[in-house]
C-alpha cells in the first residue's frame, strides 16, 4: 500500500426525491450526506454498514453510475463530478464494478465467454481472437475451466457466477475494483473461497478494492482501513485492527458487541450491547447526531448538536460528542 | 428417569422422484428436541434442513415426494396423518417462524386480523378476547403501542417490527415446540440482537422447546443447546454445541467452522472447503462430502454410520487418532 491517493471523495452528497403523503408535496432522502474519503493504492478500504445506510448509494457514486447532488468525485486527479458521458468513458475502463447478486448481474440469455468478453468489444480492444484467448486466460485467472466460456450462467453455481463477474471487472485491467457485498448471497464455504481469490487477484494485479458489505467478520477479514456508515454518514473511520479492538463510536461498538461469535475458547466475550428501535428514516432525519434516538449514551448535546468526524489519533476518526474506548486509543497511540 | 423427548425424529427420509431419478432432500436424519431444550439444525443451502422440518408437519405436498421414517410429537405419530389431526398442532402446539417475515404476513389484513384469526382457530375464543389476546401478544414481542399498532397492516411495520408480529403468531397459542426457519437471515446485526434476545426470553417465558434452522454458526452458538449438522440430506455430525465448536469432529464440521472469517483475529488466508455443493441427484455412493474432503481414504466408499459417543455422534471413517494428528496440524499451521 502507498500513500497516493486513487480516488478521492469530497462531500458527497445524493438525495433521492419522491411523492410525499399530501398531494402536491414532496419528500428528500439524503442517501448519503456529505461523505468525504480517500482510497489509496493498493489498499482495501471497507464500508460497512446496515441496510439502508446508504453504502450501495455511495458505491454507485463514486463510479459515476448516479450523478452525485453536491459534492465531487475525483479518480488519480481528475475529478470525475460534471464530465459528459464521453469524456468519462476513458476513465470508466479503470474502475469496475463487482455486483452482489450474481444471478441477476449475470445476463442469462448470453453466454458466460461473451458476458466476460463484452467490455472488451466496447473499447475496441484486440481483434476477436484476441479477445477470445484474453477470455480464456482470466477464465482461468479466477478458477474457471476456460472450456466453459460457451456455456450460460444458469449452469453455473452461485459462487461460479460470483467467479464470472470478478473475471468481467478484471477484463480491462482496472485500477480500482468496488465490490458491493460481493460475497453476501453465497455459502460460508464458498464465501472464503471468493474471499481468498480476491486477495489472490489483489496481489497479482495491484488492485485497489473498496469493499462494502454488512458482514463485520468479512470486513475485517479483507480490509486495510473501514468506514463505518450509519444513515448515510461515515461516523467512524480507522484502521481495521484498532478499529475492531477499541471501536470509537457507540454504533460501531453496539454493531460490533452483538455479532455472533462462535465460543470456542475461553476467552470471556464482548457484553453485548443491544440497541433499541429501528434505523430513522433518511427523509426524516433526527436533529443532531444522526444515532441519538438509539444511543445509549446521548445527552441533550447529541439532540442539538451534530458532531463533525474530527481525527483522534492518526488513523482513528469519529464523529461522537462522547467516543468511547477514548484512553485505550490514546494509549495505543503514544506506544507506536 | 429423564423425561420423554417431546420431539423424537427416526430415519426421516424424503425422496421426490425425478426425470433424472429419485433425489433424496433427506436421507436418514435422527434427531431428539427434549423439553424446553433449543435445537439448531446447520447446513448450507440445499443441505436439506428446511426440506425435513416442512415434511414434519405435512407442509412438503409434491405429488413426487415419498417421505418415510417417523416422527413422535409429544408421543404421537405425526407423520403421514392427515390434514385435519395437523391442523389443530400446525400453528397450535407447534408455532411456525420463517425466513422472511414480508412473505409470512398477508399484505391486505392488518396484523391484529391476522392474530385473530390464529387466534380464534386454535383457541375458539370470541372476537373482542381474541384481540384482546393480540394486543397483549405485539406488546409481549416489544412492539412499542400495541393498542393502535394492531390495527395497521405489515407494510406500516420495519422489518425487525414484522419478525416480531411472525413470532407473536407463532406465541399466540402457547405452542410447546417452536420451529424458526433461518428467522434472522433477512434481518440487519443490531435487529437480529434484538429478535434472537427476544426468542431467548419468551422461550424461557412459555417453557417451550425451539428448534432453529440456520445457515450461520453464530446464531448456532448464541442459542443452541444441541445441534444438528446436515449436509447433502444427512446428518454428519450431532453434539451438544460448546462440544461441537469446541471439539468438532467430523471433517465438514470443520471446514464449516474455519471458513468464518473472525472478529477478533485475522488471519492471512481463510481456509476453505474446495469445491462445490454436491447435487442430490448424483451423491456419490459412499460418503457424500467425499468429493470436497481433504482426508479422503478408501473406506469412503462406503457410507458411514453414525457413531461415537452417548450424546456425540458424527458419521466419518476417520479413527479418532487420525483427527487429532489432523486438528492439531491445522492448529499449528494457523
Amino acid at each position: 500500500m502507498s500513500d497516493e491517493v486513487v480516488l478521492q471523495a469530497t462531500d458527497v452528497v445524493k438525495t433521492f426525491s419522491s411523492r410525499g403523503k399530501k398531494i402536491g408535496t414532496r419528500v428528500v432522502s439524503r442517501a448519503v450526506n456529505g461523505v468525504s474519503l480517500e482510497v489509496r493504492r493498493g489498499e482495501t478500504l471497507g464500508i460497512v454498514g446496515e441496510s439502508g445506510c446508504g453504502k450501495s448509494t455511495l458505491a454507485r457514486c463514486l463510479v459515476q453510475l448516479s450523478p452525485v447532488t453536491s459534492g465531487t468525485v475525483a479518480f488519480e486527479g481528475t475529478t470525475l463530478t460534471g464530465l459528459s458521458r464521453r469524456r468519462l468513458r476513458p476513465y470508466r475502463r479503470k474502475f469496475q464494478l463487482v455486483f452482489q447478486d450474481p444471478y441477476a448481474s449475470l445476463n442469462p440469455r448470453r453466454t458466460v465467454g461473451d458476458i466476460v468478453a463484452e467490455p472488451m468489444r466496447i473499447n475496441h480492444l484486440g481483434s476477436s481472437s484476441e479477445i477470445d484467448a484474453r477470455v480464456r486466460e482470466l477464465f482461468s485467472t479466477v478458477g474457471l475451466d476456460s472450456a466453459a466460456i460457451n456455456r450460460y450462467p444458469h449452469e453455473f453455481s452461485g459462487g461460479q457466477r460470483q467467479r464470472i463477474g470478478i473475471a468481467r471487472s478484471l477484463s480491462l485491467n482496472p485500477t480500482l475494483v468496488i465490490a458491493d457485498e460481493p460475497v453476501s448471497a453465497l455459502d460460508v464455504s464458498i464465501q472464503a473461497q471468493v474471499l481468498n481469490l480476491m486477495a489472490d487477484l489483489q496481489q497479482e494485479f495491484n488492485l485497489t478494492y473498496v469493499f462494502i458489505a454488512h458482514d463485520l467478520g468479512v470486513v475485517r477479514h479483507v480490509s486495510d482501513r473501514v468506514g463505518v456508515m450509519y444513515l448515510g454518514e461515515f461516523v467512524e473511520f480507522g484502521d481495521v485492527g484498532s478499529l475492531y479492538e477499541t471501536p470509537l463510536h457507540p454504533y460501531t461498538e453496539a454493531l460490533l458487541s452483538v455479532v455472533p461469535e462462535l465460543n470456542d475458547t475461553d476467552a470471556p466475550r464482548r457484553e453485548r450491547i443491544i440497541i433499541t428501535g429501528d434505523v430513522p428514516d433518511p427523509a426524516d432525519r433526527p436533529s443532531g447526531c444522526p444515532f441519538h434516538p438509539r444511543c445509549p449514551v446521548a445527552t441533550d448535546l447529541c439532540r442539538v448538536e451534530k458532531p463533525e468526524l474530527v481525527t483522534i489519533v492518526p488513523g482513528r476518526q469519529v464523529a461522537c460528542h462522547y467516543p468511547r474506548n477514548l484512553d485505550a486509543v490514546k494509549a495505543a497511540n503514544s506506544l507506536t | 428417569m429423564p423425561e420423554a423427548p417431546l420431539l423424537q425424529v427416526r430415519d426421516l427420509t424424503v425422496s421426490f422422484a425425478t426425470r433424472q431419478g429419485p433425489l433424496r432432500a433427506v436421507d436418514g436424519l435422527s434427531f431428539d428436541v427434549g423439553q424446553k431444550e433449543i435445537v439448531g439444525i446447520v447446513g448450507e443451502s440445499g443441505s436439506g434442513k428446511s426440506v425435513a422440518i416442512y415434511s414434519m408437519l405435512g407442509l412438503v405436498r409434491e405429488k413426487n415426494v415419498t417421505i418415510t421414517g417417523s416422527v413422535l410429537f409429544e408421543g404421537r405419530e405425526i407423520l403421514g396423518i392427515g390434514d385435519k389431526e395437523l391442523q389443530p398442532i400446525r400453528g397450535g402446539s407447534i408455532g411456525m417462524i420463517f425466513q422472511d417475515p414480508m412473505t409470512a404476513l398477508t399484505p391486505v389484513y392488518t396484523v391484529g386480523w391476522q392474530l385473530v384469526e390464529q387466534i380464534r382457530q386454535h383457541l375458539h375464543l370470541p372476537k373482542a378476547a381474541a384481540r384482546q389476546r393480540a394486543i397483549e401478544l405485539l406488546g409481549q414481542v416489544g412492539i412499542p403501542d400495541p393498542k393502535s399498532r394492531v390495527d395497521r397492516y405489515p407494510h406500516e411495520f420495519s422489518g425487525g417490527m414484522r419478525q416480531r408480529v411472525v413470532i407473536a403468531m407463532a406465541l399466540s397459542c402457547n405452542p410447546r415446540l417452536l420451529i424458526a426457519d433461518e428467522p434472522t437471515t433477512a434481518l440487519d446485526v443490531t435487529t437480529q440482537a434484538q429478535i434472537l434476545d427476544l426468542m431467548l426470553k419468551l422461550q424461557d417465558t412459555f417453557d417451550s422447546s425451539i428448534v432453529i434452522i440456520t445457515h450461520d454458526m453464530g446464531v448456532i452458538a448464541e442459542m443452541a443447546h444441541r445441534v444438528v449438522v446436515m449436509y447433502a440430506g444427512r446428518p454428519v455430525e450431532i453434539a451438544p454445541e460448546l462440544e461441537l465448536v469446541r471439539r468438532p469432529r467430523h471433517p465438514y464440521t470443520w471446514g464449516l467452522l474455519d471458513a468464518v472469517p473472525r472478529l477478533d483475529a485475522k488471519h492471512e488466508r481463510l481456509r476453505t472447503i474446495r469445491g462445490n455443493a454436491v447435487s442430490p441427484l448424483n451423491l456419490p455412493p459412499g460418503c457424500a462430502f467425499a468429493p470436497r474432503c481433504d482426508y479422503v481414504m478408501d473406506q469412503c466408499a462406503q457410507r458411514p454410520p453414525l457413531h461415537g459417543s452417548l450424546d456425540h455422534v458424527d458419521a466419518c471413517w476417520l479413527s479418532g487418532e487420525q483427527r487429532v494428528t489432523i486438528r492439531s496440524a491445522v492448529e499449528e499451521h494457523s
